[in-house]
């Protein structure tokens, strides 16, 4: 608390010397986080990591354009650095863009992101889970040979909001997770496994069910071999399902829209995926790790939906680019970092649960593929052509029923195609990893994808 | 950039609670990020990163600690808070600093960035905007990101050493998107060093702008990559991903100290073919991967980590190093002091064989010519890799023939380093951010053009319904 007065003193400091250099309109937006992670190696803590940090981005109006600077050591010698960069840098820039201080509304939607019992937690319990996830791990099957990496963290962070316009937002939110990775090793055959947990209560960290979901994905997967290339039926399991949107997820940004780097241009009111499938941006959603009442811009939330039965129905919009399209702001600002200038991003983003269980979609195939993992999706797509390569590995299935691991091939297709060609939407909707947005999907089954292997 | 008996009493506190070992990194770095769209500067941030961050070893335990914060007062506390974590009595005390000498200075810069005017980085991005969307009309959009950022640390620890550093970086990046009938293709070209501003002077701006472009209209009338285990003949530059990935991650001490390596014992063994020897080379002048010294005040140096396809080292980092009873290798490094710092690629790369180009291709009957890469990810415990072409090109007969793209290409590491089957000599490095446990650093990546005798390539297949 006596941080936050601070900081609010140090807001006040520059906003008054930006008004000695000519500045009206003008804003703070100050973030801090308290972090711990705890390592656990061969039945011993490894590494132990704290970091208290903070930093302070300033953003001003000079000569109607927006200049941006921040800066991580944050006392009073930054103060001129902070604004004379800011200037410097509106100076030269030429976007016909109108990027505006937000005044902000009355009210803002109650959202309760901070858990206080997890503070209460002792280190000793902390320690005590990555030890315990780790035994567990280890234990399970004969054939784990070794644990790759075994974690438990947590981050408590501050998000505050305070510009020339009165308005004055703060958020705060903590969130646990652990995390193993399991090596698991058949004669000359050495397969891995992951699973994690994300919540902000501790008690939900089930040491046993992680360790068990990482330990039977590396078993399940021993013995795996490549598939005759070939066009097959395939099942995106949520996991994949939810990494190829998150991957995607900038093609419904209205920024790329405008700037002709979105293939969604001008598709507003159009089908643009199967008629059962629905995409939606949730930011009040409970549990959801990028719930928030205010996006990075100050504007207020609001729960979406991005596509309807196959239609899309909105863009995701900040103030800038809702200006130019002549509609509201969807709240959708984002600000990644205090280093970020404002973007645009989604909140919790899904799609939603559909109608069929696994076991429908595995029967329903009579050859094909289950896929549970796919890698390299930071350089094995291009979300300006649509276009994805990857590498990945699951299950064959065979006459309705998964028959063995298949690994060392290739998946490949056009995501805007693809999204047509879903025959079948799960009823398993799960979230992945939160950084930023927060992503989910359930399993799908798409009619026809490129696979490459022998 | 600290007193030194602020560093002496910070040590002296991490070492308080009987840690044999405590290390103060202290970072204050300036960043300019300018970005350009069709033409018009969208946005600049400029700003500072300023931090410390505090380790201590007990054995093979470590503990790490960060904050903002700049007073000596929080410092000490944060160095008590970290030692907290160790529980014994104290055993070590702080010795002296050695008197500072003077060490290698590998990345001399004519102009810092900092003195140049923001107008003449935006004259620059012009330039090469200008040579991308002139290109051709198919060109439809064009970005170009500026970056620059000169990093100061100062690198101290309880065995008395205290050194401190300065780095310059600089990077353009242009992307170039071509369009047609509803279909859109990107080409990327990203050159990056570590020099000051000289380097966009001297930089062919203009070939790297319309390079992107011609990528881009390529690979939209290039047709779909055939799948399946093909020879593949990688270009030079940036095609030395394939190393980075398919060995390099491999090689660092960080997997292979706990076995999670599949090149874990293995040094004197053959694990590449006799063709290949492979360098990670800290002290490039000027290399995008370069510095002074690593992030643990070591000077870096020329590492030989394959020589003649037997693997003769590790990258390795203090801490990993008692693990494996070996000494550290001057590339640890990090991305800033919000991260411990481990072993990692500088600058690495397979060195000149005896092939040139013409005779590589032309003895090639069919196979796929990648004559761009994209990234690339690995897991080191199974050396699964898999990386993309971004220009990829059919071999027939001898001869390169018609563009493919969406090609990827997937394996495992020791079996394609055995299958290097042919070297050429036009050695070039390419640069890429390479991210792991220690955040994302710049790595350069190297080779001249290779032939890999077979690889699992991933393309599409027949009628495309995908």
């Amino acid at each position: 608390m006596v941080k936050t007065m601070l900081r609010k003193d140090f807001a006040e400091k520059v906003l008054r010397f930006g008004e000695s250099k000519g500045l009206k309109d003008m804003e703070i937006f100050y973030d801090s986080s308290r972090e711990l992670s705890i390592k656990s190696y061969q039945g011993k803590i490894d590494n132990f990591s704290v970091s208290n940090s903070e930093g302070v981005s300033f953003r001003a109006l000079h000569n109607n354009k927006m200049g941006y600077a921040y800066t991580e050591k944050v006392d009073d010698s930054s103060i001129p650095f902070l604004v004379e960069e800011a200037m410097q840098n509106a100076a030269i820039i030429d976007s016909d863009d109108n990027e505006n201080i937000y005044i902000g509304v009355d009210e803002y939607k109650k959202i309760d992101n901070y858990n206080l019992d997890l503070d209460q937690v002792t280190e000793e319990q902390k320690i005590q889970l990555a030890l315990d996830l780790e035994n567990e791990a280890s234990c399970l099957d004969e054939r784990i040979q070794s644990i790759q990496y075994c974690v438990y963290g947590d981050v408590a962070g501050e998000t505050n909001i305070v510009n020339s316009k009165g308005l004055s937002l703060s958020s705060k939110s903590n969130i646990a997770f652990a995390y193993v990775g399991v090596v698991a090793k058949n004669g000359d055959d050495i397969k891995t496994g992951m699973a994690y947990k994300a919540t902000n209560d501790f008690l939900k960290i089930n040491p046993k069910e992680i360790a068990r979901e990482a330990v039977e994905e590396a078993i399940s997967m021993l013995g795996a071999e490549s598939v005759q290339s070939g066009n097959y039926p395939i099942i995106l399991r949520n996991n994949a399902a939810c990494d190829l949107l998150e991957s995607f997820s900038d093609v419904f940004s209205a920024e790329n829209v405008q700037k002709d780097l979105s293939l969604l241009k001008a598709k507003i009111g159009q089908t643009i995926a199967c008629s059962d499938l629905n995409i939606i941006d949730n930011p009040h959603m409970k549990d959801g790790f990028a719930s928030n009442p205010f996006d990075g811009e100050g504007y207020p939330t609001q729960i979406k939906k991005v596509v309807e039965n196959g239609i899309l129905k909105t863009y995701l919009h900040n103030l800038k680019t809702s200006e130019k399209d002549g509609v509201s702001s969807t709240g959708n600002a984002s600000r990644s970092s205090y280093k970020s200038t404002i973007g645009i991003s989604p909140s919790n983003f899904f799609i939603e649960n559909g109608t069929y269980t696994m076991e429908d979609m595995v029967k329903s195939i009579d050859k094909g593929l289950l896929l549970i993992e796919l890698q390299g999706l930071h350089s094995g797509l291009n979300s300006v052509s649509g276009d994805f390569s990857l590498s990945c590995y699951g299950y064959l299935i065979e006459k309705g029923k998964i028959s063995k691991p298949v690994n060392q091939i290739t998946v490949s297709g056009n995501f805007f195609k693809m999204i047509k060609n879903i025959e079948m939407i799960g009823n398993d909707l799960k979230f992945g990893l939160p950084a930023g947005s927060y992503f989910g999907a359930p399993s799908l089954k798409i009619n026809e994808l490129s696979i490459a292997g022998k | 950039m600290l007193r030194k008996d602020v560093i002496e009493n910070i040590l002296d506190a991490a070492l308080s609670t009987g840690g044999d070992f405590s290390e103060i990194f202290v970072e204050d770095k300036t960043n300019t990020g300018i970005s350009m769209i069709g033409g018009k500067v969208e946005h600049t941030v400029s700003g500072r990163d300023y931090g410390i961050g505090i380790r201590i070893f007990d054995g093979f335990f470590s503990v790490y600690a960060y904050t903002n914060s700049v007073n000596e007062k929080d410092l000490i506390e944060t160095a008590k808070k970290a030692a907290t974590a160790i529980r014994k009595m104290k055993q070590k005390n702080t010795q002296d600093f050695n008197n500072q000498m003077m060490g290698q200075l590998v990345n001399p810069i004519e102009i810092y960035p900092g003195t140049v005017s923001k107008s003449r980085k935006v004259d620059i991005m012009k330039r090469a905007y200008n040579a991308a969307n002139t290109y051709d009309n198919i060109i439809t959009q064009v970005t170009v990101n500026y970056l620059d950022s000169h990093q100061k640390i100062l690198v101290a620890n309880s065995e008395g050493i205290c050194k401190e550093d300065s780095r310059v970086r600089t990077r353009l990046a242009i992307q170039s998107v071509a369009s047609l009938n509803g279909e859109m293709q990107s080409g990327y070209f990203g050159p990056g060093s570590g020099k000051g501003f000289e380097f966009f002077e001297n930089l062919d701006v203009e070939w790297y702008g319309k390079e992107a472009s011609r990528i881009a209209k390529t690979m939209i009338f290039a047709e779909y990559s055939p799948s399946g285990k093909m020879p593949v003949v990688i270009d030079n530059g940036f095609g030395g991903v394939i190393f980075h990935e398919a060995c390099g991650h491999g090689l660092e001490a960080t997997s292979v100290a706990k076995g999670n390596s599949v090149f874990a014992g293995k040094l004197g063994q053959q694990v590449a073919s006799s063709l290949v020897t492979a360098v990670d080379d800290g002290t490039i002048p000027n290399g995008w991967g370069s510095s002074n010294i690593d992030d643990e005040g070591n000077d870096t140096a020329r590492n030989i980590l394959i020589e003649s396809g037997i693997l003769r080292n590790y990258m390795i980092d203090k801490l990993n190093g008692r693990r494996m009873s070996m000494e550290a290798t001057g590339s640890t490094r990090r991305q800033s002091y919000r991260f411990a710092p481990t072993s990692r690629m500088t600058n690495t790369f397979i060195t000149n064989g005896k092939s040139s180009k013409e005779e590589i291709i032309s003895n090639t009957e069919q196979g796929l010519y990648a004559k761009y890469m994209g990234g690339g990810s690995v897991n080191p415990a199974t050396g699964e890799f898999n990386f993309s072409v971004m220009e990829g090109y059919k071999i027939e007969n001898g001869k390169i023939t018609s563009p493919l793209r969406g090609a990827t290409l997937i394996g495992t590491g020791i079996d394609v380093l055995g299958k290097i089957d042919m070297v050429g000599n036009n050695l070039e490095l390419g640069q890429g951010m390479c991210g792991s446990v220690s955040g994302s650093i710049p790595a350069n990546v190297g080779q001249p053009i290779i032939r890999v005798s077979e690889i699992i390539v991933g393309g599409r297949n027949g009628e495309d319904n995908a």
